[in-house]
């Protein structure tokens, strides 16, 4: 039981870590390839904005690793 | 590595301005400055002449022609691969005005031709419709010579008149007028009359007078028997078809005759554009022109024998001191080895570096290979990429992004199989089933993933630290204190939690641990006072960032998990399957997959952690991009002399 709870609560930090990721690079992604369309030259910079929520996911992620290696 | 540049400042007499464009442009190492934005010259702009803006009036029309022409060529071939046409010594200006003159007449001639014959073959086939139902309807017997026809459409509400008006007709006739309708459509009938051929006039007065709509056929076909006319638009319609089959391969020989020649044509004449647009951004005096702008240090030497050999005394070239507000407007021209070149791409994408800073290609070159590697780990899915990126580049030159991600593959690919080695992993865990052990750990155990996720924040821990101490060097160059202070603040801040961390976990000597919490004290006040007065909360703030800059290093691990977990899914789900056939199957495309996101991901990844992990700590960028006036197409005489055999 103790260890199925720590397989949810694993699963719930990267799974919710990553709709949030999802949600904003929707969003980003979506105003990026307009902006691209006007200004080709700003593809680098869109790049990075769109790669920026990742960051969330990653936390997750060490987050579920902590938690699967500690439980 | 950012080549030094030099401004200079070209002097000569007015009536040699011309030429000397013309050299500048042959010699293609020097950014001409347009006068009017360069705010320590103050003489009046150079006049250009009628005859030139005339010239330059004419040139443009006939580079939009060329564009008209190399558009529609372009859709009519598409496989011909891109290559620049050697030019000859006649195809200059007036040559291709001529040439493109005459093509545009002969593509002219084909689509006006093609229209026409589209516009018939519409109005012919709705005629042939009518003309099927009517020739069915109408008996044999009817149609002998001697007979004339009248056809109407007449709206099906209204036959009953017609009813009517056909009884006149008969009478008129003296009952030689025979009424066939047919249905077109629940709303049309048509109605064919046919009566002796020497009655037409009576016939076609009556007719006119009651106002009855005819169904008027072209007039080659309108005094024709139904079914003769059918026959005739038919051969009229298949006659059509092949005149435009025959007009299209025209076009496309056209095509492929003369693509490459107009794109090489477009450009010579956009070098044309480009020598008056030159003249326009001159100065002058009384008796002379002046031309501003900037040479690469190591061109200068060349640059004024050119200029020297050519015009004498008559034209000076002076190198100019850069003040300190134009340092920000030096063009900045960037030189690396061929193999560093699709890396520099990169950086450019990202900005072209200041002038004052370092060129991060050859780092960018170390670690985004380097980290595409760790992530991916794979020695199969390393040798498919190497040979998809063989494949691919072999025999031609892809340009733009695509080329350059192949080519940055292609190193990752190799440390992919070099990380692959050391995970032991060959298409994910088939490596342990045919019994190679990993150099150091195998990725797909449980037990190791906390190794894993140390060594990922070790390397963005270096990483960063690296990119910091870049960081305080470029601003001990800039002299700017505050910037030394914050970056040297945050590399102290960040080495004490580092010894901090190993002294915790014993991975060095515990009496290590008061020395980093001293080093990471004095790194957050030195960070704070960096920001003046806001310091007590920025400072906290930006340590903290930076900290979230080494965890996202954690994507190397997370990313390489994902990555070995999909291909033992692959592997596992393959065995699982009762069918050997159905089971390689099943395993080759989920292989297929990780394969192509393998690709994408990891370069992505990587690419992000170079821009936004590494680049923040001393990359600022921005600045203008040195655009030599060179020519996009060398004349004929300027090429080397091809040896006699």
């Amino acid at each position: 039981m103790e260890q199925a709870i720590i397989a949810l609560a694993a699963a719930l930090a990267i799974s919710v870590t990553a709709m949030a990721t999802a949600i904003a690079q929707k969003a980003i992604g979506s105003a990026g390839v307009g902006a691209i369309a006007e200004k080709p030259e700003i593809v680098g910079a869109i790049i990075i904005l769109v790669a920026l929520p990742e960051t969330l996911v990653i936390l997750g992620f060490a987050v579920a690793a902590i938690i699967l290696l500690a439980g | 590595m950012i080549l030094d540049m030099v401004r200079v400042q070209v002097v000569g007499l007015k009536p040699h301005a011309e030429k000397v464009i013309a050299s500048l442009h042959r010699f293609g190492g020097m950014q001409i400055d347009d006068i009017h934005d360069i705010p320590d010259v103050t003489v009046r702009a150079f006049y250009v002449p009628e005859k030139i803006r005339a010239r330059h009036e004419e040139i443009s029309l006939l580079i939009a022609s060329i564009n008209g022409l190399t558009d529609l060529f372009s859709t009519l071939q598409k496989t011909e691969e891109e290559k620049q046409t050697q030019l000859l010594p006649e195809e200059r200006v007036e040559y291709i005005h001529k040439q493109v003159t005459d093509l545009v007449a002969q593509v002219q001639y084909l689509n006006n031709r093609n229209k026409t014959l589209q516009d018939e073959l519409v109005s012919l086939s709705r005629y042939i419709h009518l003309l099927e139902a009517i020739s069915d309807a109408v008996p044999q017997a009817s149609v002998k010579s001697g007979n004339a026809a009248l056809r109407a459409l007449v709206p099906a509400s209204q036959m009953h008149h017609m009813q009517l008006l056909a009884q006149q007709l008969k009478m008129l006739t003296r009952g030689k007028f025979e009424l066939i309708t047919v249905k077109i459509s629940e709303s049309v009938n048509a109605m064919v009359g046919i009566f002796p051929l020497e009655l037409t006039d009576q016939v076609e007065t009556f007719i006119k007078n009651e106002k009855i709509t005819q169904l008027i056929l072209p007039e080659e076909y309108t005094y024709l028997q139904t079914d003769e006319a059918l026959r005739h638009i038919r051969n009229k319609v298949e006659h059509n078809h092949q005149e435009l089959d025959e007009n299209d391969l025209r076009l496309k020989r056209l095509a492929r005759t003369w693509l490459n020649k107009l794109k090489t044509w477009g450009m010579v004449c956009q070098d044309q554009l480009d020598e008056m647009d030159a003249i326009a951004k001159l100065g002058e005096t009384e008796y002379t022109f002046i031309a501003m702008g900037w040479v690469p240090a190591e061109k200068l030497e060349g640059f004024r024998q050119l200029l020297g050999g050519q015009f004498r005394n008559e034209v000076m070239v002076h190198v100019l001191k850069v003040p300190t507000e134009l340092q920000g407007s030096i063009p900045v021209a960037m030189r690396n080895p061929g193999a560093l070149q699709p890396f520099e791409d990169f950086v450019r994408l990202r900005a072209v570096p200041r002038y004052s800073d370092i060129d991060p290609t050859s780092l960018v070159a170390v670690f985004m290979p380097l980290f595409f590697g760790m992530m991916v780990g794979d020695v199969g899915y390393g040798l498919l990429m190497l040979l998809i990126s063989i494949l691919v580049l072999r025999g031609r030159e892809i340009k733009g992004l695509i080329g350059s991600f192949l080519k940055v593959m292609r190193v990752g690919a190799l440390w992919s199989i070099l990380f692959g080695i050391i995970f032991g992993e060959y298409f994910g865990t088939l490596g342990e089933v045919i019994g190679i052990p990993p150099l150091w750990l195998s990725r797909s155990e449980a037990g190791n993933i906390g190794t894993f996720i140390i060594m990922a924040l070790a390397v963005g821990a270096g990483h960063i630290l690296l990119g910091l101490a870049i960081g305080i060097w470029m601003a001990v160059l800039h002299r700017s204190r505050s910037e030394i202070m914050e970056r040297m603040g945050m590399f102290m801040g960040l080495l004490g939690v580092i010894f901090v961390t190993l002294a915790l976990t014993r991975y060095v000597w515990h009496g290590f641990l008061p020395l980093g919490w001293a080093t990471l004290a004095v790194g957050l006040v030195v960070l704070a006072v960096s920001f003046g007065k806001t310091g007590i909360f920025l400072g906290p703030l930006e340590f903290v960032g930076m900290i979230g800059n080494v965890l996202s290093y954690l994507r190397i691990t997370a990313l390489g998990l994902a990555s070995v977990f999909l291909a033992k899914v692959a592997n596992d789900m393959g065995g699982m399957l009762g069918s050997a056939v159905a089971g390689l199957i099943i395993a080759l495309l989920i292989h297929a997959l990780n394969l192509f996101m393998g690709m994408l991901s990891p370069t992505i990844q990587s690419m992000r952690l170079q821009y936004v992990e590494f680049f923040r700590k001393f990359f600022v960028g921005g600045q203008a991009a040195f655009k030599p006036f060179r020519r996009r197409v060398p004349l004929p005489s300027d090429l080397p002399k091809q040896q006699p055999l």
